[in-house]
């Protein structure tokens, strides 16, 4: 009814903090099992967009072979987080981001699914109502995804919320624990945009004790996130990336 | 609910010192169907002895794992925690698996969020063990880091011991470790992080039936777990 067009789409998140370095793993090591298609070289396309939405830099990656793994540094760009999408024909194996902090790294691998582009009239229809729902800290809840979220002093789990579609996607995000709720807030993430959400934001003296949160979060349009988990020195320490389904 | 419940074995490792939950459903579960029919747990030792057996109040979404298991893992450095979950299936709608959160007690390393394992059953029997070769594979970044890394492998079978292999790549290189499991017995198997002069690339695990398998990470200073993932299965 909308118009929307879904398009596959390979995606990883990036994230780069002070002392924090993200790196991405390529490689077709899935192909040594495909004889059709086991010998490179295998060409790759990486862009990486900013918490803005806006393309910032694009990477030209090329694997010689199946066994090959080439390690891509990012670079920051505007907002400090965001995700890449990678382009290829022929690259089908899952790749790994990585966060370091010099002495040792955490990962986690991306996901294949879609970005969605909805056309004018829908974009414009998503503005007005978004607009006239957001005083109220609602959205169009066309999506919605549950998560438990992990909170405490000494570890607690973040959300890189990813805006995967062409509009403006008005996320809510509301927790509850023990069958109350703790709190809920409305974020807007440009096209193609993304934001680290602290999700002890939404009730810092509950966050103070250790415990699981429910979240529920719902968009506009078509978004994911992954969990960034966080240490005793939060973010400013070292931190993990996890994807969910 | 359906009159025939599906049914998840699933497994996770319980290393003391950890703050540890492990979510019993999937977290795309919308609240009505966030129950499980029944749910137990066994505690095992490496060895394979049956340390605890515990009956899950289903009606609970995540469990506190770390304290579960106090009793059994205290003194030991680890305990293979098995999950046997029944439920309609669609309380697992993607993949028959589930999440945890580890986090080493006081410690500043990042907590991990990790898919736990699914060794046999799903929705339905979407874990094939049918095949007769299973070939798990894991691609390390290069480093340097002063990480050490390790397969953990468990078996969970009830009569059968298992055999694997574990190749570990350095470049053109490859060392290989054969391993043998008795029943419910579990291991971990040390990656050296170089041979040859050539950096740990990757390793590969091959068995004749699926196994409760987890790459680790630990920082070489502290121990701390920084990665407890899952491997691909890419041979089918």
């Amino acid at each position: 009814m909308l118009g929307v067009r879904r398009t596959a789409t390979y995606y990883l998140p990036w994230l780069v903090r002070p002392g924090l370095a993200c790196t991405l793993l390529l490689s077709d090591v899935e192909a040594r099992f495909e004889p059709s298609h086991k010998r490179g070289p295998f060409p790759l396309r990486v862009e990486q967009y900013d918490a803005g939405g806006a393309l910032a830099l694009a990477y030209d990656v090329t694997l010689t072979d199946s066994v090959e793994v080439r390690e891509l540094a990012l670079a920051s760009a505007s907002g400090g987080c965001g995700f890449v999408v990678v382009r290829s024909e022929r690259v089908h194996s899952d790749l790994y981001v990585t966060l370091s902090d010099g002495e040792s790294y955490t990962a986690t691998h991306g996901r294949g699914e879609f970005v969605e582009r909805y056309p004018l009239r829908a974009r414009i229809l998503l503005t007005l109502l978004g607009g006239a729902l957001a005083p109220l800290g609602r959205t169009v809840a066309a999506f919605a995804r549950d998560q438990y979220a992990y909170v405490g002093p000494d570890s607690r789990s973040h959300l890189l919320l990813l805006n995967l579609s062409n509009v403006t996607n008005r996320i809510r995000v509301a927790a509850g624990a023990a069958g109350r709720s703790v709190g809920a807030r409305l974020v807007a993430l440009p096209p193609m945009g993304a934001s680290l959400f602290d999700v002890s934001s939404l009730s810092p003296a509950a966050a103070r004790e250790t415990g699981v949160w429910r979240l529920r979060l719902q968009g506009n349009a078509w978004f994911n996130f992954y969990v960034v988990g966080a240490g005793s020195r939060d973010l400013a320490g070292p931190l993990s990336l996890m994807h969910v389904k | 609910m359906s009159s025939s419940p599906s049914a998840l074995l699933s497994v996770t490792y319980v290393e003391p010192g950890y703050r540890h939950v492990v979510e019993l459903v999937h977290q795309r579960d919308p609240d009505a169907r966030r129950r499980l029919r029944s749910l137990d747990l066994a505690v095992y030792e490496p060895e394979g002895k049956l340390l605890a057996e515990v009956s899950i109040d289903p009606a609970e979404e995540t469990l506190d794992l770390a304290a579960v298991t106090a009793g059994p893992a205290a003194g030991r450095p680890r305990v293979m925690a098995v999950f046997d979950a029944r439920y309609d299936e669609r309380i697992f709608p993607y993949r028959p698996h589930h999440y945890g959160f580890l986090h080493r007690e006081g410690s500043s390393s990042a907590p991990l969020y990790y898919a736990v394992g699914a060794v046999l059953g799903g929705v339905p029997q979407r874990v094939d063990n049918s095949r007769i070769n299973n070939f798990e594979t894991y691609v390390f970044a290069g480093g340097p880091f002063a990480e050490r890394h390790a397969v953990l492998l468990g078996n969970l079978a009830r009569f059968a011991p298992a055999l694997a292999q574990v190749f570990a790549y350095y470049g053109p290189e490859r060392v290989v470790r054969d391993v043998s499991l008795p029943p419910k017995a579990h291991t971990e198997v040390t990656l050296e992080p170089e041979h040859g002069g050539r950096r740990l690339e990757r390793v590969e695990i091959k068995s004749l039936f699926r196994m409760a398998t987890y790459v680790t990470g630990r920082r070489a200073t502290s121990g701390d777990l920084v990665l407890f993932d899952h491997l691909f299965t890419f041979f089918k």
